[in-house]
C-alpha cells in the first residue's frame, strides 16, 4: 500500500509535459488494481473494503463495488482521465504540435487536483486500524457479539447490488464525464498558447464526439438500470443527479453542432470557446451535487466533506478559464458573418439558442431550491412538473428544427427551395399523426410526439433518396448502390443523421410509455387471478430463496395472454446483510408492444399486493438511446476512417 | 402537374391533415387519475425527492389514500393540495408557483431565450462583411461579452448555492444546548452534523436518542447502531436514556442478527439500572420464548407483568395475547 502512495504522491507534483503523462497512467492503473486486488481479496484492514464490500457479494458485483462509494468512483476518476491523456499523448507524438502540449499540461492539471482529492479528503486507501474506529464499526453492526463470526462485510448499497447494469452504467458515464476534459483540454491550450483557429476547433470537436457517444450511452444505461430496479415503473425523474449529467449533454449537443459551423463557415469561435469551457464546468458541477451530497436525491448514496473541494475547483476552473477568455478575446473573434438565417448555419443557431435554454432551464430548476434555502430558509421543491412544462415544449421545438436543419445547404438557400424539401416531410408526419389519432390513441402529447418523429425521419429518408436519384440520373447505375455510395461518401453527415433518427425515437418512447401506461393496485391470494391491460394475470405462490449475498421473498405469478401461456414472472424483494427493509425488484416482461411490470407491494404466506403498470413501447427509449450513442460512434470512425484515407492518398501521391 | 399545381397539392393535404388532427385529439391526458396527479405534484417528506405517487413509504401511501378520499369527496384539487401541505412538514408542491419566491424560476428562462435572441439579432445586425481576414469586428465582441456575462451570473450562482451549504450547517452545528423537543422538523442529516460537530456534549445523548429511534423506527439498524452504543457508553446518560438503548440494542442484536444471548444479556443490564422497566422485561420474554430457550420463564416474565397496575391498557392486551399463545402452545407470533 506504501508504494501505491509513493506512486501517487510523485505523481502529485506533475503538471509538467510528456513523460508525466505515463507517470500518471501508471499510478491511476496502479491505485485501481491495488483497490480491485483489496476488494476481491477481501482485505478488510481498508476502511473502503470494510464499509463497501462483503464476502459473499458475488462476481461482478465485488468488482464493481470499487466505484460504488465516493473515494472508489475517485479512483475510476482518476484512471480514466489517465486513459484520456494517453490517448492525447499518441495523437501528440504522432504530430509534435505545441497545442497538444498545452492540452496535456492542462488535463496533468486536472488530475493533479483529482489525485490531490485521493490523497486528501478523499482517500480510499484509508487503513482500519481497529474495528471500532469512525467507519470500521460497521464492518459488523455488532462488534461484540461477532467475536466467532467471520468477518463479512456490509457489503455495498443493496440498490447497487441489484442489477447487473450498475457494474457498466458508471464507468461508460464516466468515459463520458471525464473525456470532456481534453475539449476543454485543448480550448485552454489554445487560448493561453495564442493559437485561435482551424487546429483546436477540429480537435475539440472530435474529443467532444467521443465523450459525447458515451455520456449518451452512459445516460441511458443509467435510465435502464433505474427502470429495472428501482420499481417505480420510470426511467427518468428529474433528479438533481440525473441532471447534473444531462446538463453537461445538452452543451455538448450544442457544442457538436457549433462547432461544425465554425469548421464550415470559420464563425463563432467565441461562443465555442464559451460553450467548451461551459461543459467542462458544468461535469465538475454535477461531480459536486452528486458527490457532496448537497442535494437531497434517490442518488445521494455517498456524502462527504468532498464538497468544499470541488466547489473551489469549480469556482477556480470558471475563473481562471474566463479570465483566460477575457485577455484574450481580441484574438478569437471571428469576422465572417452569416449570409441568410435561412441556412444550415442559420438551423444551428436556432439549435444553440434552444439547447442553451434547455439547459439552463435544467440549471436553474436544479439549483433553485439551494438558492432559496439559502436566502430566505423556504423550502421549496422543483420537480417533475416545472421541468416537463419547459423542458416539452423546448423538445418539439428542437425537434421542428431538426427536421429542417439537414434539408437546408451550408451558406444559404435559394427562395423556394426550403419550401419544396420540407412539404414532403411535413405531410408524412401529419399523415402519421392523423393516422395515429385516428387507431391507436388520441392523447395530445402521442400524436404531437408521432407527428414530430416521423417528420423529422422522412426528412431524413427524402433527403437520402434526393441525392441518390440525383446521382443515379446522372451515373446511370441502380437507385440502391448509388444510395450507399451517398452514405459513404459524406459519413459524418449520415452518422448525424442516424443520432437524430435515436433521439426522435427516444420521444416517442417516451410519449408512448408516458401516457399509455395502464396502472393498477392488486392484492391476490394463492390460486387467484386478475385481469390487466389484456392479459391475465395468475398468482401462483409465494417463494423464498437463499442466494450467497442475499435472502430472496418474491411472489411468482403466470402470465396469460388470453388463453395463451406468456411467461413466469417473479417480483421480488432482496434482502442484503442486515439490511430488514429489503430491495423491492420489479419483475418486467418485455414484448413489442410495450413492457409489463409487476412490483411486489407486500406479502405474506396468505396473500401479495401487487403494483401493475404496463410501459406502452418503452423499448424505442433504450434503440433510440443507443442509435444516439452510435451515430456518435459512427462519426468518430468515420473521421479517423477519412483521416487514414487522406494520410494513404499523400503517400500515393508522393 | 405544374410547380405552382403542385404547391397547391402540398398545401391543401397539410391543411387537411392539420384540420383532422385539430379535430381528433385529445387535450387532456387519459390515463392519469385525478389522484396520481395531486400526488405527482407533492414531494414525499420522509423519502429524497420523490413524489408521493411515486414513492412506496408507508407516509406516501397514506397521502395518497388521503387524496383518493377527498376526491371521492369531490374536494377541489388546490383545496386538497393545500390541506396537504398543511398536515405534512416537509410536503412540498413539486410544481413550485409561478408567484412569489418562486416566480424568479418561471421567469427566467424565457428571458435567457429572449436575451439569446436578440444577441443573435444583434450580432446578424451589426457585424460588418468582413474585410479581410483578422479584423475583429464589434459584434462577435458583443456576443462574447454577452457569453461571459452569462456564465459570470452561472458563477454567481454556484458561489451563492456554497454560501447556502455555510449558512444551512453553520448555525445548526453550532447548536450548544440541543432540545429534543424542537426536532421534529430537523432532517437526519442535519443531526448527524450536530452530532458529529458536539459528540462530547454533555446533552448531546437527547439528540442521539431521537435520531437513533428515526431509524429504529425506520429499520435502518446499521445506523441506529452506533447512536444508541454512544450513549450507552458516554457514561452521562439518564437512566430512562440508558434504558431505551440497552433495549432497543438488545431487540436489534436479536431481531436483525439473531444474536439471542446478546439481546438477554443487555436486557439483563437494563434490568439491572431500572428492575421495573416494562418494555425490557416484556422484551426479555419474547426474546426467552421466541428464541426458544425458556418458555417457562417466560410466561413467569408475563404473568408478573400482568400484575403491574400501571401496564397500559394496549399493553396488557398484547402481553394477554401472547399468553394465550404460549398456553396453546404454538409458535411465538
Amino acid at each position: 500500500m506504501l508504494v501505491v502512495r509513493g506512486i501517487r504522491v510523485g505523481r502529485g507534483g506533475v503538471s509538467d509535459l510528456v513523460s508525466p503523462a505515463r507517470l500518471l497512467g501508471l499510478g491511476a492503473i496502479v491505485s485501481m488494481t491495488a483497490l480491485e486486488l483489496a476488494l476481491l481479496t477481501d482485505d478488510f484492514s481498508l476502511a473502503y473494503v470494510a464499509n463497501q464490500h462483503s464476502t459473499t457479494t458475488p462476481f461482478p458485483f465485488d468488482f464493481a463495488t470499487a466505484w460504488a462509494a465516493l473515494e472508489g468512483s475517485i479512483v475510476l476518476w482518476g484512471l480514466v482521465l489517465a486513459g484520456f491523456t494517453w490517448m492525447t499523448l499518441r495523437r501528440y507524438r504522432r504530430s509534435p504540435d505545441p497545442l497538444g502540449a498545452g492540452a496535456l499540461a492542462v488535463m496533468g492539471g486536472v488530475a493533479v487536483f483529482f489525485f490531490g482529492l485521493m490523497l486528501t479528503v478523499s482517500n480510499p486507501f484509508e487503513v482500519c486500524t481497529s474495528a471500532l474506529e469512525v467507519g470500521c464499526a460497521q464492518t459488523s453492526p455488532f462488534p461484540w457479539a461477532t467475536v466467532d463470526a467471520p468477518l463479512q462485510g456490509p457489503g455495498p448499497n443493496p440498490l447497487l447490488q441489484n442489477h447487473f447494469l450498475m457494474a457498466v452504467h458508471p464507468p461508460v458515464l464516466y468515459l463520458g464525464y471525464v473525456g470532456l476534459t481534453v475539449p476543454f483540454a485543448y480550448a485552454i491550450s489554445a487560448l493561453a498558447l495564442r493559437v485561435p483557429g482551424p487546429e483546436w476547433i477540429r480537435r475539440s470537436h472530435r474529443s467532444t464526439l467521443v465523450a459525447w457517444s458515451f455520456l449518451t450511452l452512459g445516460i441511458v444505461l443509467g435510465g435502464w438500470w433505474a427502470y429495472e430496479v428501482l420499481s417505480w415503473g420510470g426511467y427518468w425523474a428529474w433528479d438533481p443527479v440525473e441532471n447534473a449529467s444531462f446538463m453537461p449533454w445538452l452543451a455538448a449537443t450544442a457544442f457538436i453542432h457549433s462547432g461544425l459551423v465554425q469548421q464550415r463557415r470559420k464563425m463563432l469561435q467565441a461562443w465555442n470557446f464559451v460553450l467548451v469551457i461551459t461543459v467542462f464546468a458544468l461535469t465538475i458541477l454535477g461531480t459536486f451535487l452528486t458527490r457532496s451530497g448537497t442535494i437531497n436525491s434517490v442518488h445521494s448514496f455517498t456524502q462527504s466533506a468532498i464538497g468544499p473541494a470541488l466547489l473551489g475547483f469549480l469556482v477556480l476552473v470558471l475563473v481562471g478559464s474566463f479570465a483566460l477568455f477575457a485577455t484574450r478575446s481580441h484574438l478569437v473573434s471571428t469576422s465572417s458573418r452569416i449570409d441568410s438565417f435561412v441556412s444550415r448555419e442559420g438551423s444551428f443557431l436556432a439549435n444553440n439558442l434552444i439547447l442553451t435554454v434547455y439547459g439552463f432551464v435544467v440549471l436553474i430548476g436544479t439549483i433553485y431550491p439551494l438558492l432559496l434555502e439559502a436566502f430566505t430558509d423556504e423550502q421549496a421543491a422543483v420537480g417533475e412538473p416545472f421541468f416537463n412544462r419547459l423542458a416539452v415544449p423546448l423538445s418539439f421545438l428542437l425537434l421542428l428544427f431538426m427536421g429542417l436543419g439537414p434539408l437546408l445547404p451550408w451558406k444559404g438557400s435559394p427562395a423556394g427551395q426550403l419550401w419544396a424539401r420540407v412539404r414532403v416531410p411535413i405531410v408524412i408526419g401529419l399523415a402519421a399523426g392523423v393516422t395515429t389519432s385516428l387507431w391507436i390513441s388520441r392523447v395530445g402529447w402521442v400524436v404531437l410526439a408521432v407527428t414530430f418523429a416521423v417528420y423529422v425521419i422522412s426528412g431524413i429518408v427524402a433527403t437520402l433518396v434526393r441525392q441518390a436519384r440525383a446521382r443515379a440520373a446522372k451515373s446511370g447505375l441502380s437507385l440502391r448502390s448509388e444510395t450507399w455510395r451517398v452514405l459513404g461518401k459524406d459519413q459524418t453527415f449520415w452518422a448525424g443523421q442516424l443520432s437524430h433518427i435515436g433521439v426522435a425515437t427516444v420521444v416517442v418512447g417516451i410519449a408512448f410509455a408516458a401516457n399509455l401506461g395502464h396502472h393498477a393496485e392488486v392484492s391476490l391470494e394463492p390460486g387467484e387471478e386478475t385481469e390487466f391491460a389484456g392479459y391475465t394475470i395468475v398468482y401462483e405462490s409465494p417463494f423464498q430463496a437463499r442466494e450467497p449475498n442475499r435472502l430472496v421473498q418474491g411472489a411468482r405469478l403466470s402470465v396469460l395472454s388470453g388463453d395463451d401461456f406468456v411467461a413466469t414472472l417473479e417480483p421480488r424483494a432482496n434482502f442484503y446483510g442486515a439490511d430488514t427493509t429489503g430491495v423491492v425488484t420489479p419483475a418486467v416482461l418485455s414484448r413489442p408492444g410495450g413492457d409489463l411490470y409487476l412490483t411486489l407491494r407486500d406479502i405474506d404466506s396468505e396473500q401479495v399486493e401487487l403494483i401493475l403498470d404496463t410501459s406502452p413501447l418503452i423499448w424505442m427509449v433504450w434503440l433510440g438511446g443507443i442509435l444516439t450513442a452510435a451515430g456518435g460512434a459512427w462519426s468518430v470512425l468515420a473521421r479517423r476512417i477519412s483521416r487514414a484515407g487522406a494520410r494513404r492518398g499523400q503517400t500515393a501521391d508522393v | 402537374m405544374s410547380e405552382r399545381a403542385r404547391n397547391g397539392v402540398f398545401l391543401a393535404a397539410i391543411i387537411g391533415l392539420a384540420v383532422v388532427l385539430a379535430l381528433t385529439v385529445s387535450v387532456r391526458p387519459q390515463s392519469e387519475s385525478r389522484v396520481s396527479h395531486i400526488g405527482s405534484r407533492i414531494k414525499c417528506p420522509v423519502c429524497q425527492g420523490e413524489s408521493i405517487a411515486d414513492s412506496p413509504s408507508q407516509m406516501a401511501q397514506d397521502m395518497m389514500a388521503l387524496i383518493a378520499e377527498r376526491v371521492a369527496e369531490g374536494v377541489s384539487d388546490e383545496a386538497i393540495e393545500a390541506e396537504l401541505l398543511d398536515a405534512y412538514s416537509g410536503a412540498v408542491l413539486l410544481d413550485p408557483p409561478m408567484s412569489g419566491r418562486t416566480l424568479a424560476l418561471w421567469l427566467a428562462p424565457p428571458a435567457v431565450a429572449l436575451i439569446g435572441l436578440a444577441v443573435i439579432v444583434r450580432w446578424r445586425r451589426q457585424s460588418p462583411i468582413a474585410a479581410g481576414d483578422g479584423t475583429v469586428d464589434p459584434g462577435s465582441a458583443r456576443k462574447l461579452a454577452g457569453g461571459i456575462l452569462l456564465t459570470g451570473a452561472m458563477v454567481a450562482i454556484v458561489v451563492i448555492a456554497a454560501t447556502t451549504l455555510q449558512d444551512r450547517e453553520g448555525p445548526a452545528a453550532g447548536v450548544a444546548n440541543p432540545d429534543t423537543q424542537d426536532l421534529e422538523n430537523v432532517s437526519n442529516e442535519t443531526m448527524e452534523a450536530v452530532i458529529a460537530s458536539n459528540a462530547d456534549h454533555p446533552e448531546i445523548n437527547g439528540m442521539r436518542l431521537a435520531l437513533a429511534e428515526r431509524y429504529y423506527e425506520a429499520g435502518d439498524y446499521r445506523s441506529a447502531f452506533p447512536h444508541y452504543l454512544a450513549v450507552v457508553d458516554s457514561g452521562q446518560a439518564t437512566q430512562p436514556e440508558a434504558v431505551t438503548s440497552l433495549v432497543r440494542l438488545g431487540w436489534m442484536a436479536y431481531e436483525g442478527n439473531t444474536e439471542t444471548e446478546t439481546a438477554l444479556s443487555l436486557f439483563d443490564r437494563a434490568l439491572e439500572i431500572d428492575p421495573s422497566s416494562q418494555v425490557a422485561l416484556y422484551l426479555k420474554g419474547t426474546v426467552l420464548w421466541c428464541g426458544d430457550r425458556d418458555a417457562e420463564s417466560a410466561r413467569a416474565l408475563f404473568t408478573a407483568l400482568l400484575d403491574d397496575p400501571e401496564l397500559p391498557e394496549e399493553s396488557r392486551a398484547q402481553i394477554e395475547d401472547d399468553l394465550a399463545l404460549l398456553d396453546s402452545g404454538e409458535g411465538c407470533a
